[in-house]
């Protein structure tokens, strides 16, 4: 009896690991930087990320009637082609940090959510950015 | 006499109070005198009087916009409504734990005046006090809502727009601290029964304030989901935010203990269980205070931030420490019996408690995952919805499996006739899960459907059970509603089984569309036809709103709004949502034409059975409240009543 009972916990335990351990690893989103994107392409291709950098100015094409937002996003360093789906969020507009969340298709990041950070206390750094400096910016903004 | 100093010295008073009962209900104990036990009794209330003039002094400087103190000049401005005003307590961290601090004291007053015997009553005051203790302290040290400010500015910049939104923000949060702060009398009700080694008896009291914070806790949550759906502008009640998960922790536990408690007084066994339960809900509470306030996980929540952190954190360890050093000598001195039937009401208890603690055991995971990642890997991520939905739909369908049958199967064995019962639930599953498939419904919404159906069946057959046996025992059916906790429970259940089948619709089955409309420009989507009528602005003092005027065919003229907040840089939406039994239409404007308001942006969100779930909540809290009506215990009362 003993032993088919600790049979029972292994059981659930095991199954418990695997749903843990399976559905983490499928549905970890990482959080990445353009530059870190390029790095490893092959390994982010069609899964779902998020992609934080700045808005690059001149970039931003909305068109409302389509309701279909294009900009372009850098890290100072490495830029990635944004297609988002929706109207843009109330703070976003050139130079803005923001976080996409999406996965890449054919060469485009297709986002699903957009998120505008703004941050205060975070100033442009004289020389230009670069993707520790973006970086830093996204994760201290709130 | 200023608010100011009304406050300081009431925080002052209560924290000297406390410590004061802690001293002395730890005398009461170790001297075994109980003149000690009576002088800390006559504390529990002189703290909560201390608490509460210190909140009313709190409201007293919102009210007379005493902007001289750094709490008011932060949270108030001079255009905030009456209610607003009232609520700006619990907007910001100092005033949150000025309301915590204050239902603590007045749940250790109340549970003070229960009788218990003069060893544990003092253990269980010190446990109560002691919690006081970091409360006020942490009031009078780091998180004063007394500070004052040198340069007192004309007006203040109000209260965070997401909270002023939406008038849930005046419920959600006091529900949640009394569920919270409710779970602390079982930690010391537990704490007190693991140091005087009384085993058993504890467990009847302690569930008894166990269900109070679950019902508080219960109706807090949903009322957050709620709150979330109306305002966050997502058209989604549940998003597995860190801190909805860490709120959701100390809901599993307390839930898992209401259950396995039974089995502890009907049999005696599950003793090492129960009280791992009671220790770990609370110190869960603790868990997630301390990731709402301290921002270490990124969250909704995160208006909430303050310098608290690392004192939380300190306080979480210690509670726990102490609980689970107890719990480590109850395991050592007492052998549960761990064998049982599986076709047995314990068994199936047993079963439950594994899942209940499992389901805990894989949110706690998830949501600290990102933490272990970049701590060990150095990577940024997040752990997406889909992991929390996909672990939690198979448990939630055992627990589902669980809950019908377990009330039917009787302790220790099963009958024969239990089986025909049996027969009957899974004909009941078997039929709505082919029902829900021939509709064309998802896998998942089908066993829904099937699930939904068992547990009616279920609850139906336990009810027609408690109305036969009454009137074979010669008395009137209805008396069975006397058995309020019987009756209470079937009423819950049943609110559980709803909302999960309004869970599974709503998350199978959401349409969203979205466009562009010119004035006068129709629109017919998911059998709604809308048109504009006109984009108008509104100066509302606090804050501007821009409304779109949409005329719809089914639902008269819906104006969904964005309201524009001077403290705050992005709009917040403010969305029209249409109430059916089916389904609910979410309209939301998403953005307008800021020159001449000739288009609008707008969105439609139709979401199935959403409705019910609200429903569900208000059932979940009436079978709650329904079991805890004085009325329901004249035996027990007369019991404690001196003769």
């Amino acid at each position: 009896m003993r032993g088919k009972y600790l049979l029972g916990v292994l059981v659930i335990l095991g199954a418990l690991a695997y749903m843990i351990f399976g559905g983490l690893g499928q549905n970890l989103v990482y959080f990445l930087t353009p530059s870190e994107y390029l790095e490893a392409q092959a390994k982010y291709q069609n899964r779902p990320v998020r992609l934080g950098g700045l808005v690059k100015p001149g970039t931003v094409q909305y068109d409302k009637d389509r309701l279909e937002l294009r900009f372009v996003l850098t890290d100072g360093v490495a830029e990635v082609p944004v297609l988002h789906k929706g109207t843009p969020p109330g703070m976003f507009k050139e130079g803005q940090g923001v976080v996409v969340e999406g996965r890449f298709q054919e060469g485009v990041f297709q986002g699903t959510n957009l998120l505008v950070k703004h941050s205060e206390a975070y100033r442009a750094p004289e020389a230009g950015w670069t993707p520790e400096d973006v970086r830093k910016l996204i994760q201290e903004a709130k | 006499m200023t608010p100011a100093l009304l406050g300081n010295l009431s925080v002052a008073l209560a924290l000297a109070f406390s410590l004061l009962g802690l001293a002395l209900a730890l005398l009461a104990y170790l001297q075994g005198d109980g003149r000690f036990l009576k002088g800390a009794k006559a504390l529990a209330p002189l703290t909560l009087l201390s608490a509460l003039v210190a909140f009313v002094a709190l409201e007293w400087a919102l009210l007379t916009h005493d902007f001289s103190l750094a709490y008011v000049a932060r949270n108030h401005a001079l255009q905030d409504p009456l209610w607003v005003t009232l609520v700006t307590p619990w907007a910001a961290l100092e005033g949150s734990i000025l309301l915590w601090g204050l239902l603590q004291t007045l749940y250790a007053f109340v549970a003070s005046r229960k009788p218990l015997d003069p060893w544990r009553a003092s253990l269980v005051l010190a446990v109560l006090f002691g919690i006081q203790v970091f409360f006020f302290g942490v009031m009078a040290t780091i998180a004063s809502p007394f500070q004052t400010l040198p340069n007192p500015p004309a007006n203040g910049t109000g209260p965070n727009p997401l909270l002023q939104d939406h008038w849930m923000m005046a419920v959600h949060p006091v529900l949640m601290y009394l569920g919270f702060v409710g779970l602390s009398v079982p930690f010391a009700y537990a704490v007190a029964a693991m140091v005087t080694r009384r085993y058993q008896s504890w467990v009847e009291e302690t569930r008894w304030w166990t269900l109070i914070a679950w019902g508080f806790l219960t109706a807090g949550k949903v009322a957050g989901m709620w709150w979330s759906y109306e305002v966050l502008g997502w058209g989604g009640y549940w998003a597995w935010d860190p801190v909805e998960n860490a709120s959701f922790l100390p809901w599993l536990l307390a839930t898992a203990f209401l259950h396995t408690a039974i089995v502890q007084q009907a049999r005696g066994a599950f003793k090492t269980w129960n009280f791992a339960f009671v220790t770990l809900a609370f110190s869960a509470t603790l868990l997630g205070t301390f990731l709402t306030r301290s921002g270490v996980i990124q969250s909704v929540h995160a208006f909430a931030e303050g310098p608290v952190g690392p004192a939380f954190l300190g306080f979480f360890l210690l509670a726990t420490a102490l609980g689970l050093g107890l719990l480590s000598r109850v395991s050592r001195e007492v052998r549960d019996v761990a064998v049982f039937h599986p076709f047995s009401r314990e068994g199936a208890l047993l079963l439950g408690a594994f899942f209940f603690s499992g389901w805990a055991l894989v949110v706690l995971l998830g949501t600290f995952y990102p933490l272990l990642v970049e701590a060990f890997a150095g990577a940024k991520v997040s752990v997406g919805a889909p992991f929390f939905n996909q672990v939690s739909a198979p448990i939630g369908a055992g627990l589902l499996l669980l809950m019908g049958v377990g009330p039917l199967l009787p302790w220790r064995r099963a009958r024969k006739e239990v089986f025909r019962n049996l027969y009957l639930l899974l004909a009941a599953l078997a039929l709505g899960t082919l029902l829900g498939l021939l509709r064309g419904y998802t896998l998942g919404a089908s066993l829904a459907v099937g699930l939904f159906l068992y547990n009616t069946l279920a609850v139906a057959l336990l009810f027609a059970e408690g109305v036969r046996a009454r009137r074979l025992a010669g008395l009137s059916p209805w008396s069975f509603l006397e058995n309020r906790r019987r009756v209470g429970s079937l009423i819950v259940h049943f609110a559980v089984a709803l909302m999960a089948l309004a869970i599974a619709f709503s998350q199978t089955y959401r349409l969203e569309a979205e466009k562009t409309l010119y004035k006068g420009q129709a629109w017919e989507v998911a059998g709604v036809r809308m048109a504009l009528q006109g984009v108008r602005a509104l100066d509302e003092g606090r804050r501007f709103a821009v409304e779109a005027r949409l005329s719809t065919d089914r639902f008269g003229e819906v104006r969904p709004r964005l309201h524009f907040y001077p403290q705050m840089n992005s709009p917040l939406p403010s969305p029209k949502v249409i109430y059916t039994p089916g389904n609910d239409y979410y309209f939301l404007l998403m953005d307008f034409d800021r020159e001449k308001g000739e288009w609008a942006s707008v969105r439609l969100v139709v979401t199935p059975m959403v409705f019910w779930i609200w429903v569900a909540g208000v059932l979940m809290a009436l079978g709650t409240l329904y079991i805890l009506w004085p009325a329901s215990r004249p035996e027990a009362a007369r019991e404690v009543s001196p003769a």
